[in-house]
């Protein structure tokens, strides 16, 4: 209570310091005043009295700070002193002052820029109750034997993480079992459908779920209910959950939604329940189509007969006590018995668990490891760049230092002082930075993919500030040591005994190149990196892809198997919309395939009749079903033989189209026309008839396959649908997005299109990833090589101005202006060769960790390590070259006369 | 024998500011001083001036309250006067004063009769 009373007073006075001080003042002067007159009553003159007052009182001055001590909080207004201190010097010296806040804000901004994504992305808990025990189960393939993947001559090493696959509704039945260890696993798959009914058809994205789905999750509908036990067996009536996105767009958030249907590939569903406007589902936090529609997931008893198939995702909670660890050991035993039960499918096949939140930004988190590295590094850079003006203030103002040393100014009030001058600056630094982090912030979500998960919550929320708050903090501190730890060494005789010039101690120069060989080298590696990354994306941008991406649009038509029961009436269907689009401006083919290029396909392996190949006798080709338009729309130029043409129909012999690596892979280069392929011993044969040019089917960096083109009007004999559509145009090709829709339309009012994209788009996206992370390396090297070069100047020029009576001597002795340069690019050419020496040395230690970026370029690719070194060593020289040409206007008798 | 100035306690230098404003009624500095002097019978040669940062304690603690006014001289001075608060800890002091001396007596009594 005392206490507390106290301390509200002292906070009272802290807030009026000026009145306590001079309460003060005047009352022990009155006490004083007092004290004489009683003195000059017993006989003393007054000025005896005055002195034998002051005596009889004791030391004033020791009172008064006594008084001081007690009143406000005095250690804090000697803080506060020393803030507003350093603030006014910062302000007198602008132009050093404003480049180390920039130089220092640019770190703290980059640094805070990333954070936020990392915070965001891979730190934030997932949007669920008691999301730390959410996790995912999935499997994977241990230790299987060595693939006979002879035509590239590499086999599986046994150490191999296991090969990720979905996981077996059949086994999930088993896993289920463990109830001890979780509350509850559930089956999520991603499916499409056809929405019809009032309004146009669309093609909408859902899941279908085990009814305990969303109790697995923690989150519970806005309006209806989740689906309940019996929902998600065979036969139960169809019902589904809706988005509250499609709540909104389809029913106008009509409160008496429930107990309505709606109707997916021709299947009337009722809505039981809608979801919260803010539900992500867990499997789309890289998805960025939204999923509308949830049903439930009912198994069918064959394939719960079947282990092999591998078809859905499964999330699961925790029980509460129960470890990861502990989970996982239970879960390894069922899947060893599972292998025991059912060897043939399931002998290689285990289950894994992983926190659910590490499953969904796995992907990002290595790219994350070298961002945070990288920004780390150009942090270091600015922090080198200031720790050196602050060298050179600290020299400057070494006579001021020893002048207050020598009054009696402890070293430790001296080194206080420049501390909070570094803290200072880091505090403007840090103010300026969190300014520079919203900007780059801004400009990563607006560049970065979408593939990237949560990127909506990206923001620099009170983690992201504390998190700037703290690295100024530590960079204060970092740059400001050294300057202070030199000043603390000061000798305060040294300082005052002779001019400036003679006590420039080889110690700061020694330190300075120390800085400037860490700052060189760490800019050798982000440019090194850089360089790999840039190299990576020329060789991608150079793939050949063996067709035309360009001025090709193409759309996804799903024809539910409800109402185009045959290939027939598929083939009809796709050859009306071909007729339609053919005749409109500006189209100059139209062609349909299953699948087009880059997007998605049909890989299956076939034999050749006549051809004894390795392994089980097949090799895997790349498969599609397509129209005799198929090779013009594409580019796809024919090398031998003839193409597919509308002759090849249903009753004609079955024909098929190879690229040139079927001839090179399955007939060491010999020539496939004429030869017999089939799928299975119980499929037909298929003939080849032609041979293209090779095709990069899944775009440029993928491995190269044999590629096999079939009939689309011989589909009846393959396991594959008629889906995709493409026209080649000579105007804009998305100009042509409404023709295809229309035309889809007026064949068919109830089909919706769905993927309309052109090729080029595809790629783009495709690419977006490698080109993102390129650009943000690219970005931060260059930041990097502007920093080194701030510094390198500073270091130089500050050389020159120092050393100005050695060169004005070295003059006078006769030396011109271009040895005097030459001696001192020497000098700092020495440092340069030491820095990039060590930054390729480091670069080379570290480039194991970027080789998962590159794309066909050795980690340790000679040409850009000579390369990006060999540039820094240039700009390095150059900055010295421009820095000293100070040196050589240096006019000797001005020199030599010293201060 | 002059008691050095060293030796007055901070606790009882407490004690005789409160007893003084208690027995004087508000009081100033320099009274508070010359009435702790005089009531040690000049034994007690305060440094003077270590008793304003007490008195700041005990006005912080709300034991006392000043208020300028102007001396029997005619000049300007703080007055210090005891709170209703400060009363009760001049007693509770005083209580427990009393009892360490007590304590002290006797220790040093004993020890006297048992050589």
């Amino acid at each position: 209570m005392n206490r507390l009373r106290i301390l509200f007073a002292r906070i009272l006075e802290a807030l009026r310091p000026r009145r306590v001080e001079d309460d003060l003042a005047d009352e022990v002067q009155s006490h004083l005043d007092h004290l004489t007159d009683e003195l000059v009553r017993r006989g003393m003159s007054r000025d005896d009295a005055r002195a034998a007052a002051r005596r009889q009182f004791g030391g004033v001055d020791q009172t008064f700070e006594a008084v001081r001590d007690r009143r406000g909080f005095p250690r804090l207004d000697a803080t506060v002193r020393d803030v507003r201190y350093a603030a006014r010097l910062l302000m007198k010296s602008r132009a050093f002052t404003i480049t180390a806040v920039l130089t220092l804000a640019l770190g703290i901004g980059v640094n805070t820029a990333i954070f936020s994504f990392v915070n965001a992305v891979i730190l934030q808990p997932l949007p669920y109750p008691g999301a730390d025990r959410l996790i995912s189960l999935w499997e994977g393939r241990v230790g299987a034997p060595p693939a006979q993947d002879t035509s590239r001559g590499t086999s599986i090493a046994h150490d191999m993480p296991p090969a990720r696959s979905a996981v077996a509704p059949a086994n999930l039945v088993d896993y289920r079992t463990l109830s001890s260890y979780f509350t509850g696993l559930a089956g999520v798959a991603t499916v499409g459908h056809n929405l019809t009914g009032a309004g146009t058809p669309e093609r909408l994205l859902g899941e279908e779920v085990t009814s305990n789905y969303f109790s697995v999750l923690g989150v519970a509908p806005a309006l209806g209910r989740t689906f309940d036990a019996s929902e998600d067996q065979p036969g139960a009536a169809p019902v589904a959950i809706i988005s509250a996105g499609l709540w909104q767009a389809r029913f106008g958030m009509d409160d008496r939604i429930l107990g309505r249907t709606i109707t997916l590939d021709n299947t009337p569903y009722e809505i039981v329940g809608v979801m919260p406007a803010g539900f992500t589902s867990a499997m789309q936090f890289t998805n960025s189509d939204p999923v509308a529609f949830w049903t439930p997931a009912a198994y069918p008893p064959d394939l719960l007969a079947n282990h092999g198939d591998h078809e859905i995702n499964v999330v699961g909670r925790l029980a509460s006590g129960v470890s990861l660890a502990s989970a996982q050991s239970a879960l390894t035993i069922v899947s060893e018995d599972l292998a025991k039960r059912f060897p043939r499918s399931n002998s290689t096949c285990r289950a894994f668990l992983t926190p659910l939140r590490d499953d969904i930004v796995s992907k990002v988190r290595s790219s994350f490891v070298i961002l945070i590295t990288t920004v780390s590094a150009i942090l270091l850079i600015a922090c080198v760049n200031v720790a050196n003006l602050l060298l050179v203030r600290a020299v400057a103002r070494r006579r001021e230092m020893a002048v207050r040393v020598a009054l009696g100014a402890g070293r430790s009030r001296v080194m206080t002082e420049l501390i909070t001058e570094s803290l200072v600056l880091a505090a403007f630094a840090c103010a300026v930075g969190v300014g520079f982090a919203e900007i780059t912030r801004r400009l990563l979500v607006a560049a970065a993919p979408a593939t990237i998960p949560r990127l909506a919550g990206v923001s620099l929320d009170w983690r992201v500030l504390a998190f700037a708050a703290l690295v100024s903090l530590v960079t204060g501190l970092g740059f400001g040591l050294l300057p202070a730890w030199q000043a603390g060494r000061a000798r305060p005789v040294d300082a005052l005994r002779s001019s400036e010039r003679v006590v420039a101690g080889t110690w700061v120069m020694r330190w300075r190149n120390a800085l400037m060989v860490v700052e060189i080298a760490l800019s050798t590696i982000l440019l090194t990196g850089a360089g790999l990354m840039l190299k990576s994306l020329v060789l991608l941008n150079g793939v050949d892809l063996g067709f035309r991406p360009d001025q090709v649009l193409t759309a996804n038509v799903n024809l539910p198997e409800t109402r185009y029961r045959t290939a027939d009436d598929r083939l009809q269907f796709f050859d009306a919309i071909a007729a339609r689009l053919s005749s409109q401006p500006g189209v100059e083919s139209v062609a349909f395939a299953n699948r087009f290029p880059l997007r998605g396909g049909w890989e299956t392996g076939v034999s050749v009749d006549g051809v004894v190949l390795p392994g089980d006798g097949s090799i895997d080709v790349a498969c599609q079903a397509v129209s005799p338009q198929y090779f013009q729309t594409l580019g796809i130029p024919l090398v031998r033989g003839r193409l597919l043409t509308p002759a090849d129909v249903k009753a004609t012999e079955p024909v098929a189209v190879v690229s040139d690596e079927f001839s090179r892979k399955v007939l060491a280069g010999g020539d496939p026309i004429g030869r017999r392929i089939r799928r299975a011993p119980t499929a037909p044969w298929i003939t080849i008839v032609g041979v293209v040019h090779d095709v990069r089917r899944d775009g440029r960096e993928s491995v190269m396959m044999p590629q096999v083109f079939l009939a689309a009007a011989q589909t009846q004999l393959y396991p594959v649908r008629i889906a995709d559509l493409a026209v080649r145009t000579s105007a804009e090709p998305k100009a042509l997005a409404g023709a295809i829709r229309a035309a889809v339309l007026d064949v068919d009012p109830n089909q919706p299109i769905t993927a309309v994209r052109t090729l080029d788009e595809i790629l783009t996206a495709r690419a977006a990833e490698r080109r993102f992370e390129t650009l943000l390396f690219f970005l931060f090297a260059v930041l990097a090589l502007v920093l080194a070069v701030v510094g390198i100047f500073g270091v130089v020029s500050y050389a020159v101005s120092q050393r100005t009576p050695e060169i004005g001597i070295r003059m006078a002795l006769g030396a011109d202006g271009t040895r005097i340069l030459r001696w001192l690019i020497g000098r700092t050419a020495v440092v340069v060769v030491i820095g990039a020496a060590a930054g390729v040395a480091a670069s080379l230690l570290l480039s194991k960790f970027v080789a998962a970026l590159l794309f066909q370029v050795q980690p340790r690719d000679e040409t850009v390590y000579a390369l990006s070194a060999g540039l820094l060593a240039m700009v390095a020289l150059l900055t010295t070259a421009i820095a000293a040409r100070a040196a050589t206007k240096v006019d000797p008798t001005t020199a030599l006369r010293g201060d | 024998m002059a008691i050095d100035k060293t030796d007055v306690l901070q606790g009882t230098l407490v004690l005789m500011i409160l007893k003084t404003l208690d027995t004087l009624g508000p009081q100033h500095g320099y009274g508070i001083a010359r009435r702790i002097e005089q009531m040690s019978g000049d034994q007690l040669q305060l440094n003077q001036g270590t008793l304003y940062p007490a008195l700041v304690r005990l006005e912080q603690a709300g034991w006392v309250r000043a208020r300028w006014g102007v001396s029997e001289n005619n000049r300007r001075a703080k007055f210090y006067t005891l709170t209703p608060r400060g009363a009760r800890q001049l007693s509770a002091e005083a209580r427990r004063w009393e009892t360490v001396a007590g304590i002290v007596e006797r220790f040093l009594g004993a020890a006297e009769r048992q050589p």
